[in-house]
């Protein structure tokens, strides 16, 4: 009777400690699995952010904001109206409309340098919203127009530039 | 002898949950890592580079001393029709278009793009061609049709 007794704590034993390592094995799996999902939650915010940096630039070269509109004779797409986005760089009231994106335009194939009253059309970076995201950027291309005065006669002048959000790293 | 068996079988199992949750791990892995590759170039940006580069102004005037954006150069190249300083618009549109496209496509040893083609062909004539660097297996392209009258096709490829 003992010797059956023992025999059958024994496998009473044997089975649970099968079951406390099976049940470690899985809580070793969860722990890495848990691990592993929450190292990558950062770089899904970043890649949350760069979507909407994306959604951004797409939907800005034909916002009222910047585009061409009718001004360059018929309805132009992907046409930013270089003049309107001079007067929006200086306009206060537009301080923060964008979020905390860096909003900026560049000539492509052109000098780092920055559009301001004075200089403008001379320059080839406007930097409109000065947000506090910076790091990484999102592009689009875009046309950008202007009204040129060439010898006297106003022209329509476009060039190829490049529109850029930032997304990602706040400075501050 | 039967207890032997019935320990060997134990452990036979207890290996068996251990590669299974080994696979479970290697798939979910895989999964993780194959989900995670970006893209260098996105379609839009191929679209918007081809729409932007036809609204570029280019400096051949037409008669009425109008400065013809690229897509105006197709159609002209396409008809034979000259600047007003008499340059030939073919010249110019090959000019232009090679420069915008060297400029905003940077083709570079370390660069993310490997290179880039462009077709213009107005009635299935061909109308400008540029290609640099090579032709990868990835790429984004845009075909652009030109409301000219004739059949006017632009097709970009960026590969990378």
């Amino acid at each position: 009777m003992v010797k059956k007794s023992k025999r059958s704590q024994m496998k009473i034993q044997q089975t649970a400690f099968m079951l406390i390592a099976v049940t470690l094995l899985f809580v070793l799996a969860g722990v890495f699995f848990l691990g592993f999902k929450l190292s990558g939650l950062k770089k899904q915010a970043l890649s949350l952010e760069e979507n909407n940096a994306l959604l951004l630039v797409s939907k800005l070269a034909n916002s009222p904001e910047f585009s061409c509109e009718n001004a360059f004779g018929t309805k132009r797409t992907n046409c930013v109206d270089e003049d309107k986005v001079m007067a929006l760089k200086n306009n206060e009231g537009y301080a923060g409309f964008w979020g905390k994106s860096n909003i900026e335009i560049r000539k492509i194939g052109s000098s780092e340098k920055e559009c301001t009253i004075a200089n403008y059309p001379d320059c080839d970076v406007i930097k409109i919203a000065d947000g506090k995201q910076g790091g990484a950027y999102v592009g689009n291309f875009v046309a950008l127009c202007r009204k040129a005065n060439v010898n006297g006669y106003i022209e329509d002048k476009c060039e190829v530039a490049k529109l850029l959000v930032s997304y990602g790293v706040q400075n501050g | 002898m039967g207890r032997k068996n019935k320990a060997q079988e134990e452990m036979v199992g207890f290996g068996l949950i251990i590669a299974l949750v080994a696979i479970i791990l290697l798939v979910f892995l895989w999964f993780s890592f194959s989900n995670s590759k970006k893209e260098t170039v996105q379609s839009y940006e191929a679209e918007s580079f081809v729409q932007a580069a036809l609204q570029y102004s280019s400096e051949c005037q037409d008669s009425r001393g109008n400065f013809m954006d690229v897509e105006d150069l197709i159609s002209a190249c396409y008809k034979k029709i000259k600047c007003s300083d008499e340059k030939d618009t073919c010249q110019v549109l090959n000019s232009s278009l090679a420069t915008i496209l060297k400029d905003s496509w940077k083709v570079e040893k370390n660069s993310p793009i490997k290179g880039y083609e462009m077709n213009i062909s107005v009635n299935g004539e061909g109308v400008f061609y540029a290609k640099e660097g090579n032709s990868t297996a990835e790429s984004k392209g845009a075909i652009q049709a030109l409301p000219t009258g004739k059949s006017a096709e632009i097709v970009f490829n960026a590969y990378y």
